[in-house]
């Protein structure tokens, strides 16, 4: 979002790697975020089948719902890469358009989320009734928030395109943006595979007595 | 690597050519540090001290011992290598001292052959201490396999109070519930099944085995064995709160016969062995009813207190302490208890939940004669 | 956001005054910022350590009641490490990088000031606990589920895990753009093997940051989540396992202390050589140890847990791969060591404090060492003994290696020498009280004293070991107390110092003292590992030897990135996110408008500052 006479100052500049210094800064940041989601992630690994109570996975996650939804996000990555190509192509309308639907498909896909949490919560699962609702939504909120930031980003790229300021100079300020948007899409990729292609499937405690087999002893 | 070419170590001795004798080392005294290694090296002395009561060194009992063993030999090598490691750290710090005149000295960068050696020979120690240990580790995994099989005993934590249960005291399938002192035979592996009742706590008897953690919804599982009569002290070894310091316990390790007699009579209602004075038959009724101790403690043998939330109070005037290990037992630290427990032992739950210390100063309730009964009671309870 | 700039100016380079600190970007004024911040913290830490001190002097004492205690133990660990310890490598990571890889900032100048103003909220807010008698008491690590809202209902703990999540993203924002500054914006010819050891210590340090912190961010998410929000992380009752926060905390932990460490190890790293007047021995293999900590260090973290149960299967690899990281640390002290033999060795007090470092650290090292054993750690664990153990790795190690740093380069940063004679002698009260307060240590946890209790009992035996251990206390009180005396007195009439006082081979050495606001009027081109030493002596060799620093230039000709209030600005609005999670006056529910406000101002402040030119366009 600078303005385009500072990002060319930027852009001369000395670099010990020849890779501007926010773009680096971007690589590092994401390297954290995958930390950050994989914790998340491990959280709601070692918990999976451990919930006392339902409603359980197999009773609320609907997969075609959601595949729609992983869909949209998908369509928003192949999107933002039509972005950066008008950018890189000095096409004005086409940059403010393919932001414009980047945006657009994240808040449907951040809409989708929206619908499945209120489901969810009305055949009885809140983020605090059991194991399964508590890695559930906060992993699954998180990445959503990443998302509406990754949104916010975008319609201000959108703002500052419409004002003429996005082009070939300014390429690395849209080259950024996409880097955390297909990071962000890529991280949903693991979650729908994790939580509803495989977890999706989980149901309760069996009526054996004994431990649910899972990784919790092992750890 | 780097642009600066490996340089042969040359003999130290070229250096100081022509640097004269020592300087009258004013700048650097090696032995104010030597003197104040030595002393601090005497404080061991005040250490070493096998028989203190919960020493890791005053072993009583295969699995401590074969902790100690392990750790007895790291501690020589730890010893050995400090001796070394420091020495030749003093030695170069007096030996290269800067002295007046002194030229620049060898550039030297870095020895190849050195670096391998003193990479690979603490590798090779590491890895024989680490693999030794290994093996250890799976050596005490399991009690020995024995004729009557290991002694269960179901340890509960509670803040801050320790439960023992065994499902089967004597062979015959005796049940038996009691709190902070763990009566076992000698010679038999005991097997702790660790649970707790909230938050995390661990069981540690220094003498006897290395700690394991009580962990809520987890069943950790640990033994040991008593070798020697006696009494080992233990404490709670993770912090679980206001009153983790004062969360001890004992275990007194009983000759066969002493142990099957403890069995025996333990859950003989009050006043079988001896009639209860009429002073304690009163304090049986203020623990019945106006104390309301019933609520929350249970003795066996008597219909009606069978309250789980407090110790199994059975067979106290047996027991050497009470309050988990925190007072001795007897009648002093039994009205001083009695009167105000929090003063005793701050955050403990009967100051917090009974109702006869919600008062305005959290004394009991009950009058001084009241109270005296109540310790003939307590005192009763063979 | 025009209108607030209308408003509020963009300060210019020249401002003087507080306004000019609240708004500097200049790395070495934030290095300032954070060492005395850091400074003043540790004082604080180290009077929470002598109230548990004078308690546990003798036996059965009732000077201090248990949740006294228990806040005092926790507040005195957290403080040391997160609010002392690891700002003070920040102070140097911020003073010297730049200098030292011949750069004129970091990459990014207003994301360290940034961090700057995060961490001090932090820092704040961890302590306004004190004021509303909420201290957080459950242990500097704070295992669940005593941390829950069933077994600790005030608001201590809350306290604890927001003020750590925001002091987070100040060490998270910073170690991002010391990655960034080490790995782009070395000097023409600076080679990554090139680099001075303490910039490689820094830079394993920044990544250990970056792939460490998050853990922790999540771990106290699920704290806070399961206090505030009812999630059931941690909660028994509904089969949360407490096991899993120590997974998730030591996982981050045990990067934390090599991020303790390592900077003072680059610290001793410059020092030894300058003062032995020969290259440090192996620098390649120094670099690759650390390195080679650097990622071990994320295969140990159960060695903190081998109590918990964890069955002898993970306990094995979790001990051969704890004794193995012995390996690298103890090739650096030989490498260390071998850089002194056959040196020409000068005892300034760099050189006093650096082998000091060393000579503890050893001891720190071994008695590791044995807690790698896990069958023998079922003794050590949660006994004083381990208390033993990382004070002398702490204290011995990362305190002193960061004092020797404090004198080696006071000169630099003021043109004034730290009183050498009281200098010597803190080193001396320091040393000598160390071991005085942390050697007995061994003796009490092998004898049977736990860690965290309030008091004891004197038939236990450990009396005499207690006594000396508070009687040390005091040594190191009248040490502190010195530094402080001759801190004032140095600044005020120290002995001045040139550009060079210790004939030192690093870049910082070769411009003025205090550095000009520019650092180098030319970036230098850098000919080898000890380059000032190549330079000096070639040009010695040559009959023209180097007596001045490089010549100071009109700082209008040299472009800088310009001072900058919106770092200051986000940094209190993410405060206020946090913060306003305490506020419940007048209603219970107005934290969550506070918060929401927090974050706009933190929002308009990311705008304001993506549409600021990171230098202004003033001059020119």
């Amino acid at each position: 979002m600078a303005h385009a006479e500072t990002a060319q100052h930027t852009e001369e500049e000395y670099t010990s790697t020849g890779i501007n210094h926010r773009k680096l800064l971007m690589w590092v940041f994401l390297s954290s975020d995958c930390l950050f989601f994989g914790s998340l992630i491990a959280t709601y690994m070692v918990y999976r089948g451990q919930s006392l109570v339902g409603p359980y996975p197999i009773d609320i996650i609907d997969i075609p719902i959601t595949t729609i939804s992983t869909f949209v996000l998908l369509c928003s990555s192949f999107s933002m890469v039509r972005a950066l190509a008008a950018t890189i192509a000095n096409n004005q309308k086409g940059i403010q358009i393919w932001l414009l639907i980047t945006a657009l498909l994240g808040a449907i896909f951040i809409g989708f989320q929206v619908y499945e949490f209120n489901l969810f919560r009305s055949e009885g699962l809140y983020i605090y009734t059991n194991l399964f609702g508590t890695t559930f939504f906060t992993l699954t909120g998180f990445h959503g928030a990443h998302v509406t930031l990754g949104i916010v980003w975008l319609l201000g790229l959108f703002f500052v395109a419409r004002k003429g300021r996005l082009g070939p100079k300014t390429v690395l300020d849209v080259e950024i943006a996409g880097l955390y948007w297909h990071f962000v899409d890529i991280v949903w990729i693991v979650i729908f595979t994790l939580l509803y292609l495989i977890g999706g499937f989980d149901a309760g405690p069996t009526a054996v007595i004994g431990p649910a087999p899972s990784m919790v002893p092992l750890v | 690597m780097g642009p600066c070419p490996q340089e042969r170590v040359e003999s130290y001795s070229n250096q100081f050519n022509g640097a004269g004798k020592a300087a009258s080392g004013k700048r650097f005294q090696p032995r104010p540090l030597i003197l104040l290694i030595s002393l601090v090296a005497l404080v061991p002395l005040l250490g070493c001290a096998p028989d203190a009561l919960q020493s890791t060194f005053g072993t009583a009992g295969p699995v401590a011992e074969k902790q100690l063993l392990l750790f007895n030999v790291l501690l020589w090598v730890m010893v050995a290598v400090f001796i070394l490691v420091e020495g030749a750290l003093l030695y170069s710090l007096v030996k290269f001292r800067r002295r007046p005149g002194d030229s620049l000295p060898v550039q030297v960068h870095g020895h190849t052959g050195l670096e391998i050696t003193w990479t690979v020979i603490p590798t090779i120690l590491i890895l024989a201490l680490g693999i030794w240990s290994v093996f250890t580790l799976f050596e005490l995994k399991d009690p020995p396999a024995t004729a009557d099989g290991a002694l269960e005993v179901t340890v509960t934590g509670h803040q801050w109070w320790w439960e023992f249960e065994y499902q089967d005291a004597d062979g015959s399938g005796r049940f038996i519930n009691t709190s902070n002192e763990l009566i076992v035979p000698v010679g038999r592996p005991v097997n702790l099944l660790l649970n707790s009742d909230d938050v995390i706590h661990s069981f540690w008897v220094p003498k006897l085995a290395g700690k394991v953690d009580v962990v809520p919804t987890r069943n950790n599982r640990m033994w040991f064995q008593g070798d020697e009569i006696g009494t080992f002290y233990g404490q709670c070894a993770e912090f679980c709160g206001t009153a983790h310091a004062l969360m001890k316990f004992r275990v007194h390790v009983l000759s066969e016969l002493d142990y099957m007699n403890w069995v025996d009579n333990y859950g003989q209602a009050p006043g079988t062995t001896e009639a209860l004075t009429s002073t304690a038959r009163k304090g049986q009724e203020i623990f019945m009813s106006t104390g309301a101790c019933l609520a929350c403690h249970t003795i066996e043998g008597v219909p009606g207190a069978m309250g789980v939330l407090g110790p199994n109070l059975t067979g106290l005037a047996n027991k050497q302490t009470f309050a988990s290990g925190v007072m001795d037992l007897n009648r002093e630290n039994l009205r001083q208890w009695l009167k105000n427990p929090d003063d005793v032992k701050p955050g403990n739950r009967m100051s917090e939940q009974a109702p006869v210390y919600q008062t305005a100063d959290g004394n009991i309730s009950l009058t001084e004669k009241e109270v005296s009964a109540l310790i003939e009671y307590l005192l009763s309870l063979k | 956001m025009a209108a607030i700039t209308a408003a509020i100016p963009r300060p210019t380079s020249s401002a003087t005054g507080i306004w000019s600190w609240l708004t500097t970007v200049d790395h070495k004024r934030i290095g300032v910022l954070y060492g005395v911040s850091a400074f003043i913290l540790f004082l604080i830490g180290g009077i929470e350590a002598g109230v548990m001190r004078l308690q546990l002097m003798t036996p059965d004492s009732n000077l201090i009641d248990p949740d006294t205690y228990n806040a005092m133990f926790t507040m005195h660990g957290t403080t040391m490490i997160f609010m002392a310890i690891m700002p003070m490598g920040a102070a140097f990571f911020n003073f010297l990088i730049p200098l030292m890889i011949g750069a004129r900032d970091v990459a990014f100048p207003r994301l360290n000031a940034f961090s700057y103003w995060v961490f001090l909220f932090g820092a704040i807010i961890m302590h306004v606990g004190f004021l509303v008698n909420a201290v957080p008491d459950a242990g500097w690590f704070s295992y669940a589920n005593l941390t829950g809202i069933e077994y600790s209902p005030g608001a201590g703990l809350d306290y604890w895990a927001v003020s750590l999540q925001v002091l987070g993203v100040a060490s998270l924002a910073a170690a991002f753009n010391f990655v960034v500054t080490i790995i782009n914006m070395r000097a023409p010819g600076m080679s990554l093997m090139r680099m001075p050891l303490f910039v490689w210590m820094t830079l394993i340090t920044s990544i250990l940051l970056v792939l460490a912190f998050p853990v922790i961010t999540v771990a106290l998410i699920e704290l806070t989540f399961d206090r505030l929000f009812g999630t059931v992380f941690f909660v028994t009752s509904a089969g949360g396992d407490p096991i899993l926060w120590q997974h998730l905390f030591w996982v981050f932990g045990h990067p934390e202390v090599y991020i303790l460490i390592l900077p003072a190890m680059g610290i001793v790293s410059e020092i030894l050589p300058t003062f032995s007047r020969k290259p440090l021995f192996g620098y390649p293999v120094v670099v690759f140890s650390g390195i080679v900590i650097g990622i071990m260090g994320w295969a140990v973290w159960s060695h903190h847990m081998f109590t918990t149960g964890l069955g002898p299967m993970a306990l094995s690899v979790f001990t051969i791969t704890t004794m193995l990281i012995a390996v690298p640390t103890g090739v650096k002290i030989f490498n260390w060591m071998g850089t002194l033999w056959g040196g020409s060795i000068e005892f300034k007090t760099p050189l006093l404090w650096s082998v000091g470092f060393i000579a503890l650290f050893i001891v720190g090292g071994l008695s590791g060492v044995s807690h790698a054993v896990s069958p023998s750690d079922y003794q050590q664990q949660d006994t004083y003994y381990i208390v033993a153990h990382l004070h002398y790795v702490l204290f011995g190690g990362s305190l002193m290696g960061l004092f020797a740093g404090v004198y080696y380069w006071f000169p630099k940063l003021t043109g004034k020498f730290l009183n050498e004679t009281l200098g010597k002698v803190h080193f001396w009260l320091w040393f000598v009280g160390m071991n005085m307060t942390f050697f007995p240590m061994h003796f009490a946890g092998l004898n049977g004293m736990p860690r965290r209790i309030y008091t004891y009992g004197t038939e236990y035996g450990w009396d005499n070991m207690n006594l000396i251990a508070s009687l040390g206390y005091l040594v190191l009180f009248v040490g502190a107390l010195l530094f402080i005396v001759l801190l004032i007195q140095s600044i005020k009439n120290g002995k001045p110092a040139g550009h060079d006082p210790w004939d030192a081979p690093t870049l910082e050495w070769t411009i003025s003292s205090p550095p000009p606001a520019y650092n180098f009027a030319e970036i230098p081109q850098v000919e080898g590992i000890d380059h000032y030493w190549i330079q000096k002596r070639k040009a010695e060799a040559e009959g023209n030897p180097i007596t001045g620093p490089e010549a100071p230039v009109d700082p209008s000709t040299i472009h800088m990135p310009s001072p900058s209030y919106w770092p200051l600005v986000i940094a209190f609005g993410v405060a206020w996110i946090g913060g306003g999670l305490f506020i419940e006056i007048p209603w219970p529910y107005i934290k969550y408008p506070v918060c929401f406000i927090g974050g706009i101002i933190a929002f308009l402040g990311v705008i304001g500052w993506a549409n600021e030119p990171a230098a202004a366009e003033s001059h020119h």
